[in-house]
């Protein structure tokens, strides 16, 4: 279920001599007297990793992002990326990250192409822009258009080449899915897997559980400026103590059903024919509709739920549960 | 490569102030309004303006004393805050360019392309005036052109000042109008004010040097005053004051003010922008 981790990158060995990437301490951020938009945050992302950086809006995702990016300066602790100061070394940091920021505008009267020119001269980049164009599915003749007429999706396919130029040791994601279609969340998904893939950094914000759920190799969880939780999805889960549930529709329930002999399987139960399986480990979702087929099964749909991230979400930040863009119920393959 | 930065950003606002067309605008302006007002004297003879070329220059400059801080606020008023508005200053400042470059680079630009227009409107009126004259001053004529680029730098660095302190258009085009009606219509009164309240009276016929300074300490005022010494000498003060300037009135002083008209603004608005929360 969560995105393939490294062979020397184990997600849950929070070590301090691994290198670390963005690293945030006591980060507070105040505005007036009486808005405190971060409070006392200590967030460490380590090199290679997909982060996910998930909370309701308001929680104060974009302002950690905009005090990492020296956009707003912090009322008190600091935030560093690859080593430097956020504040005091801006350029040194920028030389090396990508930045897609929230609430963010492009140069309407220049067309997409001259947007993407005008990123890579500053950065000093040799990027190709058709290269970047490509990568991100922006059609040449469309990035021959003015901005001015782009839909938010094409938008924001051209915000995420400008985020790509330059290769960013980190690359910074805030609501990056926002205005995208699903082929376009895909493609950010896709473009994340890749550039960690590379060994490169990935820090993805996000008020949609599924899409940092599908991706990340960790989450933090911050509700009205603080740290809830950090851990990797399966932690959180386990953290819960209630898995997935995985309802099969069969043509008949074979007699002999032997699904509650797999491991991860915690409650299997039949109702006409439909099964609904409890999992508390992902891996055990496919095991469950393999094991239905050799019982004899022949499986018409398959529908997961995953509400106990959504669950736990709540119980962290007190709230409604954030929202998702996808059904909560998917077949398997979606995430692939 | 902070060089490189700068300019990277100052061809691109060169690039949007010709997009923008108010470049073209300053062009049109400056060559139609100077070559009217040097055709005025042959069209209406009995019109007392004077009847040489050096008047009719004189009369471009007072039009352009009023117009060029316009279009130099408009073609810089907008120049950070709107970026700021529209979220295009988080990508901008997102990439390697510091505020400070990015300040410098919009400056450059858009000066560049503002004295570029004053001077293609010139070099229009110029030739206009010669045909009309059959000759032409060119000394005084290229120093009032410099002087009217450096009036337009002035106004661009208060521009660009206001822009930088400014996070939505609506409030830095409040700023660019109240400093326009100050600095080129209200400033004017300054004087007035100042020797009614020394003196007891307003100014008669004759003014004290002091008079003069003092209308001269703002950017149109100083310009004023130095198209004046440009085209007629010392004899402008001598006449004013009906006696010889004081060393306070000589051009080095009005050149002072126009450069740090355009300089303390632009650095006060680097030192607000560089503090700003941009969010």
């Amino acid at each position: 279920m969560p995105a393939e981790t490294y062979p020397s990158d184990d997600p849950t060995a929070s070590t301090d001599d691994r290198p670390v990437a963005v690293r945030t301490t006591g980060l507070t951020k105040r505005y007036g007297d009486d808005v405190l938009a971060v409070d006392d945050l200590d967030l460490t992302v380590y090199e290679g990793e997909i982060f996910g950086f998930l909370g309701p809006n308001g929680a104060g995702k974009s302002t950690t992002i905009d005090v990492i990016m020296d956009y707003v300066r912090p009322s008190s602790g600091s935030a560093t990326v690859l080593g430097r100061d956020a504040q005091a070394e801006t350029r040194a940091v920028h030389e090396r990250v990508g930045i897609l920021p929230d609430g963010y505008g492009l140069y309407e009267r220049l067309t997409g192409r001259k947007n993407l020119e005008y990123a890579v001269a500053l950065k000093g980049a040799d990027d190709d822009v058709d290269d970047l164009l490509d990568r991100v599915g922006l059609e040449s003749a469309a990035a021959d258009r003015a901005v001015g007429g782009y839909s938010k999706g094409m938008t924001q396919r051209l915000a995420l080449a400008i985020a790509l130029v330059g290769d960013p040791d980190v690359l910074i994601l805030d609501e990056p899915s926002s205005g995208l279609d699903p082929n376009g969340v895909r493609l950010v998904r896709e473009i994340a897997r890749d550039h960690a893939d590379r060994g490169k950094t990935v820090f993805f914000s996000s008020h949609i559980l599924s899409q940092v759920e599908a991706v990340c190799d960790r989450v933090a969880i911050l509700d009205r400026g603080r740290l809830v939780a950090v851990d990797t999805i399966d932690g959180l889960r386990e953290a819960l103590d209630t898995g997935s549930t995985v309802t099969l529709t069969v043509d008949a329930v074979p007699d002999r059903l032997t699904l509650g002999e797999l491991s991860g399987v915690d409650d299997v139960a039949v109702d006409g024919r439909t099964i609904r399986v409890r999992v508390g480990e992902a891996a055990a979702k496919v095991d469950v509709i393999d094991r239905a087929r050799d019982d004899g099964a022949a499986i018409l749909d398959v529908a997961i739920a995953e509400s106990s991230l959504e669950d736990l979400f709540s119980a962290y930040t007190g709230g409604s549960p954030p929202d998702r863009d996808a059904p909560v119920t998917r077949g398997p393959e979606a995430d692939r | 490569m902070t060089r490189r930065v700068q300019l990277t950003i100052a061809r691109k606002e060169f690039g949007d102030a010709l997009r923008s067309r108010v470049v073209w605008a300053i062009v049109a302006v400056i060559a139609a309004v100077s070559s009217l007002s040097a055709a005025l004297p042959l069209l209406v003879p009995e019109a007392d303006v004077g009847a040489g070329p050096e008047a009719a220059i004189g009369g471009a400059s007072q039009f352009a004393g009023l117009l060029v801080p316009i279009m130099a606020l408009i073609a810089a008023y907008l120049s950070v805050a709107g970026e700021r508005e529209s979220g295009s200053l988080k990508v901008l400042l997102g990439l390697p360019p510091s505020r400070g470059e990015v300040i410098v680079g919009k400056f450059l630009g858009r000066g560049v392309a503002v004295a570029g227009g004053i001077a293609a409107g010139f070099a229009i009126s110029g030739a206009v005036t010669a045909a009309l004259y059959g000759r032409l001053p060119v000394a005084a004529f290229l120093a009032t052109t410099a002087l009217t680029v450096l009036l337009a730098v002035s106004f661009l660095g208060i521009a660009v000042g206001i822009s930088a302190v400014t996070a939505t258009r609506a409030r830095a085009m409040t700023l660019a109008i109240t400093a326009y009606l100050g600095l080129t219509l209200l400033w004017d009164l300054a004087p007035n004010g100042v020797h009614l309240l020394v003196t007891g009276r307003l100014p008669g016929a004759g003014v004290p040097a002091w008079f003069l300074l003092v209308r001269g300490l703002s950017p149109t005022g100083a310009y004023n005053a130095l198209v004046q010494r440009t085209l007629l000498g010392d004899a402008g003060v001598a006449a004013a004051t009906g006696g010889p300037a004081p060393a306070f009135l000589s051009p080095v002083v009005f050149l002072a003010v126009m450069v740090a008209w355009a300089a303390v603004p632009l650095a006060v608005g680097y030192l607000g922008f560089r503090r700003a929360d941009l969010s």
